[in-house]
């Protein structure tokens, strides 16, 4: 007998999970289908087929623009956060030091600030600080917003490798750096990429702090949210959803396999 | 450049870095919210004025107690719908579990806005949903379902529609990692599914579940950018009216840092009481 379910249970959680797909699924499904509708309107019935608004949305330069702006911002603040999360990762999973628990929960905490406060906290700063609104200044709120993800992608990962091999290496003369850059590093290769990407899409999509601290070089979901005031800008606007939507989830699921992969290959 | 790898050099990027850029602003704030630092010239020294008209008036408050009670319905119904798909696929041994939970992650790691978007296209007054209403003759074109977007409604519907995959994680990760061996006992024992469900499964999973609730509720109690694109004025919430103090053409720094910390301090009371079922606390 099964324990946790019965035949009829598990008939209908099937039908629920099915209900959920189809609930999670549609609305993407349905801006699929109205992205090469052709009527500057997304309604019923559907007007016929046409790859114009991808068109268009190609050829618009501050579009363009927006979207370079963001990878710009997503490079620079995931290799930030990748840094500083490597770095604190490596102290928490492997030196003892007094005040530990408080250290993490600080390295942590910006997971659970509401973003419109820490927006707000950062123009303020920056403002006291006389330093321009810029792309800098974005890609400073979005390494401290990724660094705790990284730290919670890496750390259980360093949990995972025997120390041992370290200092084997250290007792066969290797300085603390080498022993990093030679043995470490390869180990944790697969969690520093799947916290690079973490890191990446989030700054890509970040838009609330974005807002309070962007300067005149707009990111991309900046543009888009002021592109969702215009109507006429609708469906070029939904075209550039579907390919965002498409390429984010094409990168992150085959990352994720990536990783699975990896790890599962490092730990025979 | 030489790495220093003791303790300190460990460190001292990462908390340097929050320190200036995480732990000072809000200081700033705090300031603000004293009157320490103004917008205003002129002389300044500590004040409670702000706090005080704060905490006296009823808008502000009424607009607190709107979203807190908003985003525990939209945290409720979020782990009611992704409790039992969670469970499905924690206990039920279908094959390919992992593929399945996937699927239902996937969403989540799409972009947000462009999620909100495509609510906005289906639920407008000449969007996907009434259009089809029309063209199937249960509405004439003169009177679509006007309330459906900009509404309260519109806003927990895409709230609850964002952050189900998000959650569905969580529960999933403490109901598979549940020991079957003790539900077998509870059969043993005499316990119909439903009693062992209801004091072994559901007891054992309540970490996960506090942990999801608490993911959801966070993000969305101080939620500005959803009420802004679908929720009209009825879906008008507490982050809306920090937003606008700061961004509109009088901008109240004083009132808007108040809100802004008193938020804050709500926000990390509950996670403080609630911190132990975060599971966060095993990195350290």
């Amino acid at each position: 007998m099964d324990v946790a379910l019965s035949q009829n249970g598990k008939r209908a959680l099937r039908v629920f999970f099915c209900l959920l797909i189809v609930f999670l699924y549609a609305p993407i499904a349905i801006l699929l289908i109205f992205s090469f509708n052709n009527s500057e309107l997304p309604t019923f019935p559907l007007s016929g087929f046409t790859l114009h608004w991808y068109h268009q949305f190609i050829t618009n330069p501050d579009l363009r623009a927006a979207l370079e702006t963001s990878a710009l911002v997503a490079v620079l603040s995931s290799i930030g956060a990748v840094l500083l999360g490597v770095l604190a990762s490596i102290a928490l999973a492997r030196r003892r030091f007094g005040g530990k628990a408080a250290v993490s929960a600080l390295l942590l905490s910006p997971l659970v600030i509401p973003y419109v406060v820490f927006g707000i906290s950062l123009l303020l700063f920056f403002h006291a600080a006389g330093i321009p609104r810029s792309i800098l200044t974005v890609a400073i709120g979005h390494i401290v917003i990724s660094l705790p993800y990284a730290i919670l992608v890496l750390v259980p990962r360093l949990d995972q490798i025997d120390v041992a091999l370290e200092e084997a290496a250290a007792d066969l003369g290797a300085s603390p750096l080498q022993t990093f850059r030679l043995i470490v590093l390869p180990l944790i290769l697969p969690a520093v990429v799947s916290a690079f990407l973490i890191a990446f899409t989030t700054s890509f999509d970040e838009y609330a702090v974005a807002s309070f601290v962007v300067g005149t070089r707009i990111t991309f979901p900046v543009y888009l949210y002021s592109a969702l005031r215009f109507p006429s800008q609708l469906p070029q606007v939904i075209a550039v959803a579907v390919v965002v939507m498409v390429i984010s989830l094409v990168v992150v699921v085959s990352a994720e396999i990536g990783r699975r992969v990896a790890e599962r290959r490092l730990s025979l | 450049m030489r790495l220093d790898l003791t303790t300190p050099g460990l460190l001292g990027l990462p908390l340097g870095w929050l320190a200036a850029f995480f732990v000072v602003p809000i200081a700033i704030v705090a300031a603000y919210s004293f009157d320490v630092y103004s917008l205003n010239p002129g002389p300044h020294g500590f004040a409670l004025t702000a706090w005080h008209d704060f905490l006296h008036s009823s808008v502000y408050l009424r607009l607190f107690w709107k979203s807190v009670k908003l985003s525990l319905i939209v945290s409720a119904v979020v782990v009611a719908l992704a409790y039992p798909v969670a469970y499905y696929l924690a206990l039920s041994s279908t094959k390919r579990k992992y593929v399945l939970l996937l699927l239902l992650i996937a969403p989540f790691l799409t972009s947000y806005l462009l999620r909100v978007l495509a609510w906005k296209v289906i639920l407008g007054n000449e969007g996907v949903l009434n259009s089809f209403f029309v063209w199937v003759g249960l509405r004439s074109p003169d009177h679509p379902i006007s309330q459906l977007l900009y509404s309260r409604f519109a806003v927990m519907l895409v709230l609850v529609y964002v952050w189900v995959p998000f959650v569905a994680l969580p529960i999933f990760v403490s109901l598979e990692s549940l020991d079957r061996r003790l539900l077998e006992a509870a059969c043993d024992l005499g316990a119909s599914r439903r009693v062992a469900f209801l004091r072994v499964t559901l007891p054992l999973s309540l970490p996960g579940v506090i942990a999801a609730f608490l993911f959801v509720f966070i993000p969305t109690v101080g939620e500005f950018v959803t009420p802004s694109l679908v929720g009209g004025t009825s879906g008008y919430l507490y982050g809306n009216q920090i937003v606008d103090l700061f961004q509109t053409g009088f901008p109240d720094w004083e009132t808007g840092s108040v809100l802004a910390l008193f938020l804050l301090l709500v926000v990390a009371a509950f996670t403080g009481v609630f911190a132990r079922f975060l599971q966060v606390r095993q990195v350290a």
